[in-house]
């Protein structure tokens, strides 16, 4: 099947208007050219197609999921999927014709006033790949602000994010270190960190200030930001975090969902596309990209950063989501998965696991197994049908609970843990 | 259009409370209810959320019709050159919302995830394939990531041979933004080099410049002036010769699919971006996917983990070699990677058919066009060309795009490349029919026409969208980046 509409009569007649023979004749000055035609596979039709990849999809094995550390498993509304797939959301690119773009324009306005709303910050943009990428860029920012060029990074960071990190600081000359002072450009915290803490970080946020560093909190399950204090109201400069929680399938890792937000004084720094509205020449309200100075497309090699195409469509997904959920929703969303996670927690502590968690924790939280019985534990969850966890070592389990974890399967998960232990 | 925050409605409850799930529960859900945030401290929770409560009628409506006010393929032509704005199939977004794919945990074992592994095992075979590269990353989510980790792992190749001396980068003067700017994020410097006259890089210029502090030479093959480098291969032994790499910005990989392999044009890494050249939609400007590939000797740079195939199992490899690290959480765009696939998978053997198309299609517009236009190189082009409108005056490429729109169609890319005074570049692609092409050519001479009778007209337009010409300046001098939240007097 190919979506090639041209016959072979149009064909010829192109070829004739053109004043050659055949196409070969207009790649003489490609070399080398490729003498035989490659050897991929027999092209298949809609159909063949259809039942190939869904033979091989039925290859893999969606469990009922106990783990997070990075992606979560929310329910997402039917009508998200059905407004993105809208041919005027889906085959568009980037808004450089704000006229034949107003849908991309708003959508990222409104997507940057939620973000800014949660994270409690002045400006977002319009999205960045992921939320590791995005802690990357952040310390990138940080980095050119601040003219330093260390990195402090507190323990309790999600460990893909922090080699994402480690990456990005490399190819740029940074380096991260465990200690504070007048080189460090930023401090860099996960809230809820990587284990499940909730933790109050305004005592860490003064000592960044303190040192003139900038004060980063990196959000990787913002559905926690439905209850808990906002990152710019406890000194946050900059807030960068994984927008996948809202509206988007867990996807075997991507796309996602990069979101960064700052506070005013770094509007000129921040990354990527920022929608802002203004009028036409009869005073209609409406949308433009903003601030493209800043931007590669201009800038190139003085930009701060590289990016261009960005994850459009999940941020209008996410700003779907979060107007259908609306502030009921989303709460609910919070609150249910709050629940769960400590029932199932307490449970946990009943039959003989220790609770590791020295601060409140949201939706994740790390438990202790009995000498030598985590494994086991995981792999009789396995057996049943349950991913149980993100295995830490050490008998140490990382667990997670959303919305969508029944009590039927919590129950099933104590009572699979105690026949292990016992 | 009213903005989402600007309704105030009884919310359509998408998600209740505790008990959604759980109605068969002998018992449990009680108990859940004594679990409530409220019990944190006081310190750590939110005291306001000022989010919008609106229907689900309105909320869909409401997106409905602000997406209406976007153009897109499928409404129309949308030759933005550099883009590969070619159709999306459709089946592909229900392949990659199948279960199996949508919902799979990315920390699954590898027992719950062969099916995944498998699609991208053998999606990098075939980009290996199609690129005689040796190995390919999956990992990065767009082109300009593609060139970051490209960019990373020619400096990790240097350190390990003890070449740090190697510290600039040569970009040619029509290269896209993003190649400059990676290089600077990597603390490289950059030589620009200009093109010649008939639109190659200079190769004497190049030349000059290649000393033994060049690690890499990051070209376009077709350049983004649409043409062919003639010289590619000479340019490739020269950068070799002086221990030099080669890079190719495979954003114009859809002039070559199956008629020719950047591998064998000398280039050592090459990204591919899975949304242009593969179909994957460009979703009003992303999620993209920007696989790279790499010739043998750099493989081990790669990120981790590879994705190996052990007799009929997949697994992951996370054996440490020289990895340079990740770029991204996980494996890439999974979700954009299914589409590529499935891309793939419907042409099998006849994808050269795609670049022969494209290639024949922006020939014959190109020859529509050419006598009402500066056609800066006077050759055959690949599967896109650059125009200029000098002759109809200064600002005349972007009236002229603004003007298109009242023809219905998306205008060309403008004032890009940046050598091209008054540029228009345009890329029909393969999948739009000769009678498209005719019209859209037939509309700018029209235009063409106009601006000579009534260019006050002209400068006006568009005069048929819901929005005129919107004011950028105030845009940048007053910002309003968001929706605030009145203050509440309680």
């Amino acid at each position: 099947m190919d979506f090639i509409p041209t016959t072979d009569a149009d064909k010829q007649e192109m070829l004739h208007q053109i004043g050659v023979k055949s196409v070969d004749e207009l790649i003489q000055t490609l070399k080398p050219y490729l003498q035989n035609k490659l050897d991929l596979s027999r092209p298949l039709s809609e159909l063949g197609l259809v039942n190939q990849l869904t033979i091989l999809s039925q290859k893999n094995k969606v469990l009922k999921y106990f783990i997070g550390a990075g992606s979560y498993n929310h329910y997402i509304p039917a009508a998200v999927a059905h407004l993105i797939l809208r041919g005027e959301f889906l085959t568009g690119y980037t808004p450089y014709q704000p006229e034949m773009s107003q849908g991309t324009l708003q959508t990222m306005y409104e997507f940057q006033s939620f973000i800014c709303i949660l994270t409690g910050m002045d400006v977002s943009n319009g999205s960045l790949y992921d939320g590791s990428s995005a802690l990357a860029e952040a310390a990138l920012l940080s980095s050119s602000y601040k003219d330093r060029k260390s990195l402090f990074v507190s323990k309790g960071l999600n460990p893909e994010y922090f080699k994402v990190l480690k990456t990005y600081s490399e190819g740029a000359g940074l380096t991260i270190s465990n200690e504070l002072n007048e080189d460090t450009a930023c401090v860099i915290v996960q809230n809820p960190d990587f284990y499940g803490n909730i933790e109050n970080l305004q005592y860490l946020s003064e000592q960044a200030h303190n040192v003139g560093a900038l004060f980063v909190v990196c959000v990787i399950e913002p559905t926690s930001l439905a209850i808990l204090e906002p990152p710019g109201n406890y000194g946050a400069d900059i807030v960068v975090g994984e927008g996948q929680s809202f509206g988007l399938p867990m996807n075997f890792g991507g796309p996602y969902l990069g979101f960064i937000a700052v506070k005013n004084f770094l509007l000129k720094k921040i990354p990527g596309r920022i929608s802002g509205m203004t009028t036409d020449s009869n005073g209609n309200r409406g949308f433009v990209l903003t601030f493209q100075a800043r931007e590669q497309h201009i800038r190139r090699e003085k930009a701060g950063s590289n990016i261009t195409t960005n994850e459009a469509l999940m941020a209008v997904a996410s700003t779907i989501y979060l107007s259908l959920m609306g502030k009921t929703g989303l709460l609910n969303v919070a609150e249910s998965s709050y629940a769960r996670a400590h029932f199932l927690r307490d449970k946990l502590v009943s039959i003989g696991l220790t609770s590791l968690n020295k601060n409140p924790f949201y939706n994740e939280f790390i438990m202790q197994a009995p000498f030598g019985t985590s494994k086991r534990i995981l792999s009789n969850l396995f057996g049943n049908g349950i991913l149980g966890g993100y295995d830490l070592g050490d008998d140490k389990i990382l667990i997670c609970c959303t919305e969508l974890n029944r009590i039927k399967d919590i129950s099933s998960f104590v009572t699979i843990a105690k026949e292990t232990i016992n | 259009m009213k903005l989402i925050f600007e309704y105030n409605e009884s919310n359509s409850i998408h998600i209740s409370t505790i008990r959604d799930l759980d109605d068969d529960a002998t018992n449990g859900y009680e108990q859940l209810e004594k679990y409530t945030p409220i019990g944190l401290p006081d310190e750590l929770l939110r005291k306001e959320l000022s989010l919008p409560n609106v229907s689900e009628p309105t909320v869909v409506r409401h997106y409905t019709n602000i997406s209406q006010l976007n153009y897109g393929i499928d409404i129309g032509f949308y030759p933005l050159g550099s883009c590969t704005m070619k159709y999306n199939p459709r089946v592909n977004e229900d392949i990659a919302r199948l279960d199996g794919f949508q919902n799979l945990h990315p920390l699954s074992d590898e027992e719950c995830c062969q099916g995944s592994l498998k699609l991208m095992w053998e999606l990098e075979q075939k980009l290996k394939a199609i690129t005689g590269m040796d190995a390919f990353s999956l990992q990065p989510a767009a082109g300009a990531q593609a060139e970051l980790l490209g960019v990373m792992m020619t400096k990790a190749y240097f350190r390990q041979i003890s070449q740090t001396q190697r510290t600039k980068i040569i970009i040619p003067d029509s290269a896209h933004g993003t190649n400059p700017a990676t290089a600077s994020m990597c603390r490289f410097g950059t030589i620009t080099v200009p093109s010649d006259s008939r639109g190659n890089l200079d190769i004497d210029r190049f030349r000059q410049t290649l000393q033994n502090d060049v690690a890499l030479v990051m070209l376009t093959n077709p350049n983004t002036l649409g043409l062919f480098e003639e010289n590619i291969s000479e340019i490739s032994d020269l950068a070799h010769k002086n221990g030099t790499l080669m890079y190719c910005d495979g954003a114009n990989m859809n002039a070559m699919l199956g008629i020719a392999k950047p591998a064998d044009q000398g280039f050592d890494l090459v990204h591919l971006n899975l949304h242009k050249t593969f179909s994957t939609p460009h979703g009003g400007g992303g999620p993209g996917a920007g696989t790279l590939g790499v010739r043998a000797f750099l493989a081990d740079y790669l990120p981790l983990p590879r994705v190996t195939k052990n007799d009929d199992r997949y697994v992951f490899d996370y054996a440490q070699r020289k990895s340079i690290g990740s770029v991204r959480f996980c494996y890439g765009n999974f979700g954009t990677l299914v589409r590529a696939y499935s891309y793939i998978k419907s042409l099998g053997n006849n994808i050269g058919n795609v670049s022969k198309n494209a290639i024949l299609n922006a020939n014959y517009l190109l020859t529509l066009l050419k006598d009402d236009f500066e056609v800066p190189f006077d050759r055959s082009c690949a599967h896109e060309f650059v125009l200029s409108s000098e002759r109809y005056g200064d600002k005349s490429a972007l009236y002229i795009s603004k003007r298109l729109m009242d023809y219905g169609f998306h205008p060309p890319t403008i004032y890009f490349p940046l050598t091209v005074r008054e540029a228009l570049m345009i890329e029909p692609t393969e999948t739009e029919a000769k009678e498209t092409m005719v019209r859209f050519a037939s509309a700018l001479k029209d235009i063409a026409q106009e601006l000579k009778e009534k260019p006050d007209f002209v400068k006006g337009s568009p005069h048929t969208r819901h929005i005129g010409r919107l004011d950028e300046v105030a845009a940048a001098r007053k910002p309003n980046l968001r929706w605030t939240p009145p203050i509440h007097s309680d």
